[in-house]
């Protein structure tokens, strides 16, 4: 794919390119890796795919059902029972045909992790659990790709780019508690639209090397009191990512 | 001396607050680590994931300070 702009790509993307410190050829030149197309999926691939990235690969197993539609903005009444990366990819599609959409229709595992985010320039993270998360984490250490974390529960959502060894991963920050088994994702839907937004806010900007907020560091937003926490987090010397 | 213990999402109705909405205060001896602290209020440790105090991560070994205010949050997975 080239860098340069065509004319439609500009007319396209004429309202950001003159934003400072903007570089639409980076973005499109990017390869994002997006696992999961949930809640936090479908609105942090939506505006990647808006934003111009150049290529777009979308993993996840799932079928639409019903109970996705408060949240899972890429999926209608006519996506349910379909699967959801084909839904996704027919959305992304039409919202950007300039790009290019890869998608895997199936879950990450140990087997297919390690091929699936090969060559990719960062991983975003859409996972509903705290297993297939460690894993990613795991690989995504081992191959030096970053990790854009995000994750809602009730009220409150949770987002860090993790890129050891210059940061802590996302084991030095949930060390404790991880064998807890949480309820079924209980979550009002406009929350996952919000971090999974930023989520695409701090993937755009670490591609095109603007300031880098959220490396090291870890926020919480609450949206009950609409206060946003943004914690300094740092590597834990005990976390096995010190092995890797 | 006292400190206040904050929580989010579920681990809040555990820590039933008595100060506002996410907080609880609670009085308890010098030296005693976050750990010890979430046990003797009949906690499990184990429910929280992180803790953060002043803008930065306070692991469950950390020993508060007089007038602390320690956010608790537990494991969160929901995508």
């Amino acid at each position: 794919m080239t860098a340069e702009l065509s004319s439609k790509e500009e007319d396209r993307y004429f309202r950001q390119l003159f934003v400072k410190e903007w570089n639409q050829e980076k973005l499109k030149q990017a390869k994002v890796f997006v696992a999961g197309v949930g809640g936090l999926g479908s609105a942090s691939t939506y505006y990647l795919a808006a934003a111009g990235i150049g290529t777009i690969h979308i993993c996840d197993g799932d079928i639409v059902e019903r109970v996705d539609l408060n949240r899972q903005i890429l999926y209608s009444e006519k996506s349910i029972g379909k699967p959801k990366v084909e839904e996704a990819y027919r959305r992304l599609s039409m919202l950007n045909p300039e790009i290019k959409i890869d998608i895997t229709n199936g879950y990450l595992t140990k087997k297919n992790v390690s091929t699936l985010i090969d060559g990719y320039d960062i991983i975003v993270d859409g996972l509903d659990n705290v297993e297939t998360r460690l894993l990613l984490n795991t690989l995504s250490i081992e191959k030096g790709i970053p990790y854009a974390y995000g994750t809602v529960q009730g009220w409150e959502g949770f987002l860090s780019l993790f890129n050891p060894p210059a940061t802590a991963c996302f084991s030095c920050v949930m060390d404790e508690g991880l064998e807890e088994k949480i309820t079924p994702t209980l979550v009002p839907g406009v929350l996952p639209g919000i971090i999974g937004a930023i989520q695409a806010s701090e993937v755009i900007k670490y591609l095109m090397d603007v300031e880098r907020t959220s490396l090291g560091k870890l926020m919480v937003y609450d949206s009950r009191r609409l206060a946003f926490d943004v914690i300094t987090i740092e590597k834990n010397p005990n976390c096995s990512c010190n092995k890797l | 001396m006292t400190i206040f213990l904050k929580a989010g999402s579920e681990l809040r109705e555990r820590l039933q607050p008595d100060v506002d909405y996410y907080t609880r205060k609670v009085e308890t001896e010098e030296g005693k680590s976050i750990r010890t602290i979430l046990e003797e209020l009949g906690i499990n440790p184990a429910f929280v994931a992180f803790a953060y105090s002043d803008g930065s991560i306070k692991r469950l070994d950390y020993v508060p300070k007089d007038g602390d205010t320690i956010t608790l949050q537990p494991p969160v997975s929901g995508g």
